[in-house]
């Protein structure tokens, strides 16, 4: 019974943190249609800012949050203004798609110039400590990893559904002539979407550099991860990432315990081939998608 | 002269500079004695870490030997040159680099990093007849397959760990069970396979065979398990990255084993950084120390060629960087026995090899790896921050810590 437990709390953890690793993705794809390949390089150089960052000003990785968040913020708006936003209007989605992958290589290779092939590790004061709930061991650093996956989820959630600017994101993604004909500018939109989508991914860089060493091949892995649970939960919205993570997490970690170790990643992709034939918008379905 | 004229005689040149121009630097090469070293490094994508160590090592060889005036081979004077590419860690990708080294005439190539890699290129350039001398590749998949070209620093994976029974039986209290965890990969199977039957052989209780998959991101459900079943001995034989994340959660989830044993990471200093305090008494098996007392031909000391790199790199030094240059080494030693560059004397003079280099004694088996008894690993362990040889007892610089204390107490 403890196995199942630890199983499955172990699983949450995990799957909080792919959660908020996923959201930007999610919410890219969901407003612009565009498929960021180039979001697992922005969740690296999260990580690696936060590296920077807490050891320049000697504070928690996690205190970088909003440094790292409005760096990667402005990155973003610039990136999709200048560069993807021209890639679509000159010629298609796809080429936003190639546009992506070609700039995930660029900065992929960039990584490894300035900061070597190396993995490196964030390692605050409490990265090896764990603690006790009955006869269930949690390792500290994941569950405030968790922690702050699910405040930032919250956030997102609130500002997209009560605040000016997600009122404006949501009309731009379910009608976009319409908002663009009651004088909402879909271009600085799609940027500040993209700049969030960019600030996420750097905070969740900075959970998953604590929590796992990282370099910048692993880049890869997590845009995958994203795509896989965006698929699982649904496009577009912070719940359905967070649904998606959840699950993902519970079904690796179930999937190590009880099927074999090595066996997490051919269920992830069973599931996802399972969901795209029953159910492709997720389990939550497309957050934009009633309007269109 | 017409305009007309002039660009047909220039396209002319063009065409007949373009034919020629890879005959002529060829010609050029050969009469200037220079012997090329091709093959391909994983100096990008995941194996890029020791794939740099590895591309150093070539690199410090090829340096030392021409600032000393070249290597004389047969009565003549030779200068290296090394032709090596980024394969960007992707087998297929170096396939092609070395298929394309082929074309232009290259004969006698370096081994990349990795066994996933070493494999499908070792198989190319045995096809070509030409010769490969590595140090990345240990699966008994390169070895097995009746190459005769092919030959490796290291014993296959299999027979790596045929010494650690005994180093295990020598630790006081003597320790009875042992865990084993692998990645999908094709070193790491075969060289747990070997450590799985050597242990039982040995009269060790065999607790668990944990496959992880080849991309590691958690391994909280395996240490469930340990935890529940907990051996004395947790053997990881997986890659640096993935070993680094193991030792983490288990230092972070209280996953206590007698001894820690991880078949690669803890040979990194940024592995020991990354730990701290935590890395004391974790063992690795390592083929190589810069204070190891090898002595040979080229590099007098094993200490001299650590000398020597540290004057040209400010990486840390680990024994791929050593075996990388050993290669070249050997491959010199072999063609001065040949008194020739002809590939197929090569070939024979390497079978042949028995040579006392700074690296060690270097012996290939009939099927191209290693020696296992010449070969095969040391035991170290780290101790305060840096890495001591436990065992065999003659190399011995410090004594094991075993049982090594709970991670709680080194905080």
């Amino acid at each position: 019974m403890n196995l199942i437990l630890q199983t499955l709390a172990d699983g949450l953890v995990l799957g909080g943190i792919y959660a908020l690793a996923a959201v930007g993705f999610s919410l890219i794809f969901g407003v612009m249609q565009v498929i960021n390949l180039s979001h697992g390089v922005i969740v690296v150089i999260g990580a690696y800012l936060a590296l920077i960052l807490s050891r320049l000003l000697a504070v928690d990785p996690l205190l970088t949050i909003p440094l790292v968040m409005a760096a990667l913020f402005v990155f973003g708006y610039a990136y999709q203004r200048w560069l993807v936003q021209l890639a679509v209007e000159r010629s298609s989605l796809l080429a936003s798609m190639l546009l992506t992958f070609g700039v995930a290589l660029m900065l992929r290779n960039i990584l490894v110039w300035i900061f070597s092939p190396d993995f490196k590790t964030i390692s605050p004061p409490y990265a090896f400590v764990h603690f006790h709930l009955g006869e269930l061991t949690f390792d500290l650093v994941r569950v405030s990893a968790l922690a702050t996956s699910l405040v930032l989820l919250c956030l997102l959630a609130a500002a997209l559904h009560w605040t000016r600017f997600g009122r404006i994101v949501r009309a731009t993604a379910q009608q976009n002539l319409a908002a663009r004909l009651c004088g909402v500018d879909a271009r600085h939109v799609y940027a500040l979407t993209f700049g969030v989508s960019a600030a996420f991914a750097g905070a969740s860089g900075i959970a998953i550099g604590m929590v796992l060493p990282f370099a910048p091949p692993d880049e890869a892995f997590w845009t995958l991860n994203a795509f896989v649970v965006v698929t699982l939960g649904g496009v577009g919205s912070p719940a359905g990432a967070l649904v998606g993570g959840l699950l993902l997490g519970i079904v690796n970690t179930l999937t190590a315990q009880y099927v074999g170790p090595a066996f997490p990643n051919a269920t992830m992709f069973l599931i996802l081939v399972l969901m795209l034939l029953v159910r492709p918008s997720g389990l939550l379905g497309n957050a934009f998608s009633p309007s269109r | 002269m017409h305009r007309r004229d002039v660009i047909r005689g220039l396209s002319a040149g063009l065409v007949a500079g373009g034919i020629a121009a890879p005959f002529v630097s060829r010609a050029a090469a050969q009469s200037g004695k220079t012997l090329v070293f091709g093959g391909s490094v994983p100096l990008s994508g995941a194996a890029a870490e020791t794939g740099l160590n590895v591309n150093n090592g070539y690199i410090t060889a090829v340096d030392y030997l021409n600032e000393h005036g070249g290597v004389e081979i047969g009565g003549e004077k030779y200068q290296l040159k090394l032709s090596l590419f980024d394969d960007a860690s992707d087998p297929s990708r170096a396939v092609t680099l070395i298929q394309r080294q082929l074309d232009e005439g290259t004969q006698f190539f370096l081994g990349s990093f990795g066994s996933n890699i070493v494999l499908p290129t070792a198989a190319v350039v045995e096809r070509a007849g030409k010769l490969m001398v590595q140090t990345g590749g240990g699966s008994d998949q390169i070895f097995t397959k009746g190459y005769k070209n092919i030959f490796g620093m290291y014993p296959r994976a299999s027979r790596q760990t045929r010494s650690t029974p005994e180093f295990f039986k020598g630790l006081k209290p003597e320790p009875r069970s042992i865990s084993v965890v692998l990645t999908n990969d094709a070193f790491s199977k075969t060289s747990a396979q070997g450590m799985v039957n050597d242990c039982k052989a040995a009269g060790f209780e065999v607790l668990g065979t944990y496959e992880l998959p080849e991309k590691v991101t958690d391994v909280s459900s395996v240490l469930a398990a340990i935890r529940a079943k907990t051996p004395d001995i947790l053997a990881c034989v997986t890659h640096d990255q993935d070993s680094l994340l193991i030792a983490r959660q288990m230092i972070a989830t209280g996953t206590n084993v007698k001894l820690l044993l991880q078949e690669l990471g803890p040979q990194l200093a940024s592995y020991r950084e990354s730990l701290g305090k935590y890395a004391e008494g974790i063992c690795v098996h390592t083929y190589w120390e810069p204070d190891a007392p090898f002595k040979g031909k080229f590099f007098p000391t094993a200490a001299k060629f650590a000398e020597y790199y540290h004057s040209k790199f400010t990486r840390p030094i680990t024994y791929h960087v050593a075996g990388a240059a050993a290669c070249i080494v050997t491959y010199i030693l072999a063609m001065q026995d040949a008194k020739s560059t002809e590939p197929a004397k090569v070939r024979d003079a390497l079978a042949k090899a028995d040579y006392e280099t700074f690296y060690g004694r270097i012996k290939f088996t009939p099927d191209g790896d290693g020696d296992p008894l010449l070969m095969g690993p040391s035991m170290a362990q780290v101790q305060k921050g840096k890495l001591e040889l436990v065992f065999p007892e003659n190399a011995r610089t410090a004594p094991t810590i075993y049982p090594v204390p709970p991670w709680d107490k080194k905080a």
